[in-house]
C-alpha cells in the first residue's frame, strides 16, 4: 500500500479522535454523550459484515480457479472480519453498561452478533482440523460461503423483526436519519477512515500468509 | 492558564489525547510490521 494512503489513514483517524471526542453534539433523548460511540462501534460493525462479504467472494474465486492465493485472501478476510466482530461486540456491550444497566442482556442485537461470532468461530475450528491444504482451502471456502449468506439475516433482518432496545443504526435528535450534519460528516469520515485501515491490515495479513507459505514450501521441498 | 489548568478544567481533552497516543502506538506497529513484510517478500523473490 502506497505511504501516502497509509498517512492519509493517520491523519483520518486522528481526526475523528480528536472531532469526535471533542466536538459538541446535540442532545440526544436517552443516549446523551454516549452517542458518541457511534464513530467507533458503527465501523466496526460495518468492517465485519464488509470483510465477511469479501471472504465470500475469495471463496467463490478459490472454487472457480483453485488458485491457493484466493484461499488466503479468504481466510485473511474471515479473520479480521472476526476481529473487527468481537471489537463491535465489546464496544457495544460497554455502551449498553451504561443504557441498558447491564454488559450482556440477550438483546436481538447482542443475541443475532454472538450467534454470528460462533459460526465464524466454526470456521476456524474447521480450518485448523484439516492437514490437507487443497481440501482445507476447498471445505472452508464452501463454509465460508454459507456463513455469509447468513450475515445479512443476523445483522440487518433480525434485529428488525424482533423488538430491540438498540437504537436506530443512524441516530438523531428525532430518531430520523438525517442526523446533525456535524455528527454526520464525522460518522461518514469515521465510516471511510476505518475501512481503509481494514485494507491496510487486510493488505498486510495477506502478505505475511504469503510469506510465510512460501517459507513454508521451500522447507519442505 | 497553563496547558496544565486547562487540562484539569476540561478534562475530556486528556481523554482525547490518551486515544491519540494508543492510535500513534498502532500506526506505528503497523507502518514498522510493513516494512519489515516488504524486506521480508523482497528476500523471498531474490
Amino acid at each position: 500500500m502506497n505511504s501516502f494512503v497509509k498517512i492519509f489513514i493517520f491523519l483520518i483517524i486522528s481526526a475523528v479522535i480528536v472531532c469526535g471526542i471533542v466536538l459538541p453534539i446535540p442532545h440526544i433523548p436517552a443516549l446523551g454523550d454516549k452517542a458518541r460511540v457511534l464513530y467507533f462501534h458503527v465501523p466496526m460493525s460495518w468492517i465485519s459484515v464488509l470483510a465477511f462479504f469479501m471472504s465470500m467472494y475469495y471463496s467463490i474465486k478459490f472454487l472457480k480457479t483453485r488458485e491457493i492465493d484466493y484461499d488466503i485472501k479468504s481466510f485473511s478476510s474471515a479473520q479480521l472480519g472476526f476481529l473487527f466482530c468481537v471489537l463491535a461486540t465489546l464496544t457495544g456491550s460497554l455502551w449498553a453498561k451504561f443504557n441498558w444497566g447491564s454488559f450482556w442482556n440477550w438483546d436481538p442485537r447482542q443475541t443475532s452478533i454472538f450467534i454470528l461470532l460462533l459460526i465464524y468461530g466454526a470456521y476456524f475450528a474447521l480450518r485448523s482440523a484439516i492437514d490437507s491444504e487443497e481440501q482445507r482451502a476447498r471445505l472452508s471456502a464452501v463454509y465460508s460461503i454459507i456463513a455469509a449468506v447468513t450475515v445479512p439475516f443476523f445483522v440487518f433482518i433480525m434485529p428488525r423483526i424482533v423488538e430491540s432496545l438498540h437504537p436506530d443504526p443512524i441516530i438523531n435528535t428525532s430518531g430520523k436519519i438525517n442526523m446533525d450534519t456535524t455528527m454526520f460528516i464525522i460518522f461518514l469520515t469515521s465510516l471511510l477512515g476505518f475501512t481503509l485501515l481494514f485494507l491496510w491490515c487486510l493488505n498486510l495479513k495477506v502478505r505475511i500468509e504469503r510469506v510465510s507459505l512460501k517459507h513454508l514450501r521451500s522447507v519442505v521441498d | 492558564m497553563s496547558l496544565y489548568d486547562f487540562l484539569e478544567a476540561n478534562s475530556i481533552y486528556i481523554v482525547m489525547l490518551i486515544v491519540l497516543i494508543i492510535w500513534v502506538g498502532i500506526f506505528g506497529y503497523m507502518w514498522r510490521l510493513d516494512s519489515k513484510v516488504k524486506k521480508l517478500e523482497k528476500k523471498h523473490t531474490s
